[in-house]
């Protein structure tokens, strides 16, 4: 009880207070202790950690392939590229060089410097280094392998945002109609073809999708005609009278429109979120300092 | 006015004064950053309500009330469509370390999790990120497991390391809920670009999905693909409102009346700016106290 409960909430009251502190305390070993001493503590830790994450890692794609449970076959390559990544980054060099060329292996290099009959010598990579050399085997891997296939799944997030966009964008009540409604004109907006199109357009647009409205409402067809009717008249009369051009009235300029949206109303709504999230934050720490809650520990 | 607030009114002027008088020590006495001190004396402020509330919580036998997080109570839901369905259910704690709240409040919402798939004997699925975590996820698990009086259930693989690297865990993850098909998806913890190629795939194999996290960015997509969203405090706010215990839930309390205050702040705080731009004072509450 002793070691499993009260050592590590002491542990977390004492050092949580002291990093806590050392914001409002002028006192270098305070400060250096919360900014450099105390991540340091943790990444040694998280060093050693990693050993436990690899061997666990290992444990389950071997017994994956020995029972051959299914899609095994992918278990394979993950052990295989295991140990290829801790070979080449722990006992091969993997970078020769003869001038400015890299070779993987000391025989290529020095076939290289017979091939071409040069007076270099070859000159192996120091160790430490050849996992940052670029044209060692470590950064081949790297770069050939690991990069493109980080890339590939990244990229597929343009997939995925259009298929969850699609989703989202569907029309269904108020809300999801507000969020089709800011999408497309901050989407239009942030685009070339946003500028060219003008304010009146866009009065049109609103005026003609009220007509709708009221028609919806009223069931009465002439009502809506008149009111499409009447108002493209007053936007063309007023337009007309008062010379606007395209990016006048501004608040119907799609790049000023999508701005103040992007701006005002998206600000507002995710800087109280921010707010919520950061009060969230001070006082589940608190909660952790305080000792309070303990459930982290497993209680 | 109730006693609670006199006794609030009181703490803050208290407060107040005494970051006044720290920043008034003489230099050679004086290790307070004066340039802090309103931060100082908010925090100070959330820890004497938080500290008050919890006092009166445990002193009380009524029960606080709580409005109810669809999400939470999606998580039941969610456990018992796994059981039905007799498929398991992933649990992915985000992908940074134990040095970040949002991990930790993952990791014990995990313990909550585990609590009731061991009261539901429905298979449980957890690969992490970082060996920490997983260290620390399998010491919540096992407890849980042991409280329910299910150790035979626990099996120390069900919480397992993938790798650290952020797209080729997306990639063993989105590879797990293909192979295995969960019935129930949750991510709760913090969360980069990934979480769209999570939340996406299990939408692809139908899984019901229940996200919380503190990760600004990622909320739009979370909200977007999954069935229920925690956003922001209602995540850190899901240990207390599971366990159901007075003295976690007295935080949240404490919670929402620093929010009123800091709303009361910060119409102060436009006030004094309004009047300072007409010229009606010759100061401004947000220049004034350093923030």
């Amino acid at each position: 009880m002793l070691l499993k409960r009260y050592i590590p909430v002491a542990i977390v009251a004492f050092f949580g207070a002291l990093t806590l502190s050392a914001w409002f305390i002028d006192n270098e070993t305070i400060e250096t202790f919360a900014n450099d001493d105390a991540t340091q503590f943790f990444d040694i830790i998280a060093a050693f950690a990693v050993f436990l994450g690899a061997l666990n890692l290992l444990k389950l794609q071997f017994i994956k392939v020995l029972k051959q449970q299914s899609e095994w076959q992918y278990s394979a390559i993950a052990i295989a590229s295991f140990f290829f990544a801790f070979i080449i980054g722990f006992f091969i060099r993997g970078a020769f060089f003869v001038g400015e060329d890299v070779y993987f292996s000391q025989q290529a290099a020095e076939e290289a410097v017979v091939a071409m009959n040069s007076s270099d010598t070859v000159r192996p990579v120091d160790w430490g280094a050849h996992v940052q050399t670029d044209g060692s085997l470590f950064q081949w891997m790297f770069k050939y392998i690991f990069s493109p296939l980080s890339a590939t799944m990244f990229a597929l997030l343009a997939f995925f945002v259009a298929s969850a966009s699609f989703r989202a964008f569907r029309a269904r009540n108020l809300e999801a109609s507000l969020l089709l409604i800011a999408g497309i004109i901050i989407m239009l907006g942030r685009v070339p073809v946003g500028s060219l199109i003008s304010s009146w357009l866009i009065m049109y647009i609103i005026a003609f999708s009220v007509g709708f409205g009221v028609n919806a409402y009223t069931r009465n067809r002439n009502m809506a005609l008149g009111w499409v009717l009447g108002s493209f008249g007053l936007i063309t009369g007023l337009g007309f009278t008062m010379g606007w051009p395209i990016d006048q009235p501004a608040i119907f300029y799609l790049p000023a429109l999508q701005e103040w949206i992007y701006l005002v109303p998206n600000l507002a709504g995710s800087r109280a979120i921010l707010i919520g999230i950061g009060l969230g934050i001070v006082a589940t720490s608190l909660r952790y300092i305080f000792g309070l809650e303990k459930s982290y520990l497993g209680e | 006015m109730n006693n609670k607030y006199q006794v609030y009114a009181v703490g803050i002027v208290g407060i107040l004064l005494f970051t006044l008088a720290l920043s008034a020590l003489p230099e050679s006495l004086n290790f307070f950053r004066e340039e802090k001190s309103a931060m100082f004396a908010f925090t100070l402020t959330v820890i004497m309500i938080m500290l008050y509330e919890v006092r009166l919580a445990k002193s009380s036998s009524e029960d606080i009330f709580l409005r109810t997080i669809p999400g939470l109570k999606a998580v039941e839901e969610a456990v018992g469509r796994s059981t039905e369905m007799g498929r398991p259910i992933l649990y992915v704690p985000g992908i940074m370390d134990m040095n970040e709240v949002e991990t930790v409040a993952g990791v014990v919402v995990l313990g909550h999790v585990a609590n009731m798939t061991a009261q539901y004997e429905t298979e449980l699925d957890v690969p992490v990120a970082r060996a920490i975590v997983m260290q620390s996820a399998r010491q919540v698990a096992k407890e849980a497991y042991m409280t329910q009086g299910r150790p035979e259930m626990y099996n120390e693989d069900m919480v397992h390391y993938v790798t650290d690297d952020q797209f080729a865990y997306a990639a063993a993850v989105n590879g797990i809920m293909q192979r295995d098909e969960p019935a129930a998806c949750l991510y709760m913890g913090k969360f980069f670009a990934e979480s769209l190629l999570f939340a996406e795939t299990g939408n692809s194999i139908g899984a019901i999905q229940i996200a919380g996290t503190g990760s600004q960015t990622q909320i739009p997509f979370f909200v977007t693909a999954c069935d229920y969203t925690l956003m922001g405090e209602e995540f850190f706010a899901a240990s207390a409102y599971l366990s159901k215990e007075p003295e976690l839930i007295a935080g949240i309390t404490a919670q929402d009346i620093i929010k009123v205050l800091l709303i009361g702040f910060i119409m102060l705080a436009i006030v004094s700016r309004a009047f300072f731009d007409l010229g009606l004072t010759d100061f401004n509450l947000i220049t004034l106290l350093n923030l």
